[in-house]
């Protein structure tokens, strides 16, 4: 059947009004790169669809030390700021130019891996997420708690993304994509990594993985192994043993379980020894 | 629900559809408009040869509902093509034999057109990251890059 009715809202205000009003019946879009592809092929047949293109998300802005990013933002939008690098760095090595004009930040935080490129980079420098619904208002959670399973989010039905909130990172960070091309290309691991070290000890250590789990995941158990040592070769080592043995990868046309995980022990070894080496 | 009314300016000229609801600009400029040069591949956003400029950056005609791009300045080849002859950089692909089915040319050649409007001298590696949206199943890229390139100085010396 085909799409009874597109809504394309000039507020956050109107957009929730048309949330509450039409229900799940109504498919929620922003850049439309996941959501359009399954209208096209007749896997997804929603009755209603609402473009949030017009709703006003799409600003970035610092507010004291956090960058504010409006969920509507397109990534080439993010990679036009350059308060915090590691961000554009991960914009780069998303889709082609097309796909980085329309797909937006908050699209990215409901792509199913190996999709997730940003969401990985946003996990690493604990950005919060602002939800909004008609009822309840206004609340914030951390990303990490954003994520509950394999597509499932802490999104409640009459809720959208409004922004995404970045604290600037203290200490040092590090990405890296690894996959069969260099550009557009869907990731077989991606790592990113935000380091505080005080002296020559870590104090704080984020380490998040894409296209390993059911969506972007903290190597809490090598974060935690990491502090209060010192970042050399044999801790590195350690870590990236641990990450890998931590991750949940499982295997699809890009690369197996197997692989994914002696990959995830690669390339977090080689971003945290990049990170002693900017030294 | 209805057919809606939307307006926009394509290749330099106000126009007025009539669309159902969630109908592309590719289904608009193809079925609506009859202007063909703007192909349909995918429709997955994977192949990149639906590619047309919205307000001067290259966008997905496939997946770019037409009633989000109401009011703004859409275009596609047949706006670059001049009455007579070629567009410089149709002529420079087919100089250097970037043009083989042809099927990518469409996009491609817009993505070139929006690199060089920014950047009139590109690197090899900036011509490389601006085509990365774009498959080409038949020249292996080398003569897109060299063609793009030969643009670049066409238009330079224009
Ligand atoms: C060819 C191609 C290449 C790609 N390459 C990559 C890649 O390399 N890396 C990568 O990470 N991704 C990639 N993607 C996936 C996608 O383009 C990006 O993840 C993009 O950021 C998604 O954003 P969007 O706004 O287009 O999503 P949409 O399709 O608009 O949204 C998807 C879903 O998210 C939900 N949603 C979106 N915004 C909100 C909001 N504000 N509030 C509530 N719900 C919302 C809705 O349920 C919606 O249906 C690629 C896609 C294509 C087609
Ligand atoms: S037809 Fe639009 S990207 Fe392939
Ligand atoms: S010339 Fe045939 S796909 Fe590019």
């Amino acid at each position: 059947m085909a799409v009874q009715d597109y809504f394309l809202p000039k507020s956050l205000d109107q957009a929730l009004d048309l949330l509450v009003e039409h229900g799940p019946s109504l498919l929620v879009m922003a850049g439309g790169t996941i959501a359009m592809p399954l209208i096209n092929d007749g896997v997804s047949m929603p009755e209603k669809v609402m473009g949030l293109r017009h709703a006003g998300l799409n600003t970035i802005r610092r507010d004291n030390g956090t960058l504010v990013i409006g969920a509507t933002a397109t990534l080439t939008q993010l990679g036009q700021q350059d308060y915090i690098p590691m961000l554009q760095e991960a914009v780069r090595h998303i889709g082609g130019w097309q796909i980085r004009n329309m797909g937006t930040v908050g699209g990215n935080l409901f792509a199913p891996p190996p999709a997730g490129d940003l969401a990985v980079a946003l996990l690493a420098l604990d950005a919060t997420v602002t939800l909004a619904s008609k009822k309840r208002g206004l609340r914030t959670i951390l990303l990490q708690e954003f994520f509950t399973g394999f597509m499932t989010t802490a999104l409640a039905p009459d809720e959208l993304v409004t922004e995404v909130r970045v604290p600037l990172p203290r200490g040092k960070t590090g990405y890296v994509k690894y996959a069969r091309k260099h550009a557009n290309t869907p990731a077989i691991v991606t790592v990113a990594t935000h380091i505080v070290t005080e002296g020559n000890k870590v104090v704080d250590a984020r380490l998040a993985l894409n296209a390993v789990g059911p969506h972007p995941i903290r190597a809490q158990r090598a974060e935690k192994l990491l502090v209060g040592l010192p970042l050399n070769a044999e801790n590195i080592s350690l870590a990236a043993k641990e990450a890998a043995a931590e991750c949940d990868p499982s295997t699809d046309a890009i690369a197996t379980d197997w692989y994914r995980r002696r990959m995830t022990e690669v390339f977090v070894r080689r971003v945290l020894e990049h990170l002693v080496e900017q030294e | 629900m209805p057919s809606r009314i939307v307006a926009f300016n394509l290749n330099g000229r106000d126009v007025e559809v009539m669309v159902k609801p969630l109908t592309t600009l590719q289904t608009v400029l193809r079925e609506h408009l009859h202007l063909t040069a703007t192909k349909s591949g995918c429709r997955q956003g994977g192949c990149g040869t639906c590619t047309v400029l919205v307000n001067g950056e290259p966008m997905l005609s496939c997946l770019l509902p037409v009633e989000d791009i109401a009011g703004q300045k859409v275009v596609t080849l047949e706006g670059i093509t001049p009455i007579e002859g070629l567009h410089p950089i149709q002529q420079a692909f087919f100089d250097n034999y970037a043009i083989q089915c042809g099927y990518c040319s469409p996009g491609v050649i817009m993505v070139i057109k929006a690199l060089l409007d920014r950047n009139p001298n590109p690197t090899r590696q900036e011509i490389m990251d601006a085509i990365a949206g774009n498959v080409c199943r038949c020249t292996g890229y080398e003569p897109i890059l060299r063609a793009a390139e030969d643009a670049a100085r066409r238009l330079q010396s224009a």
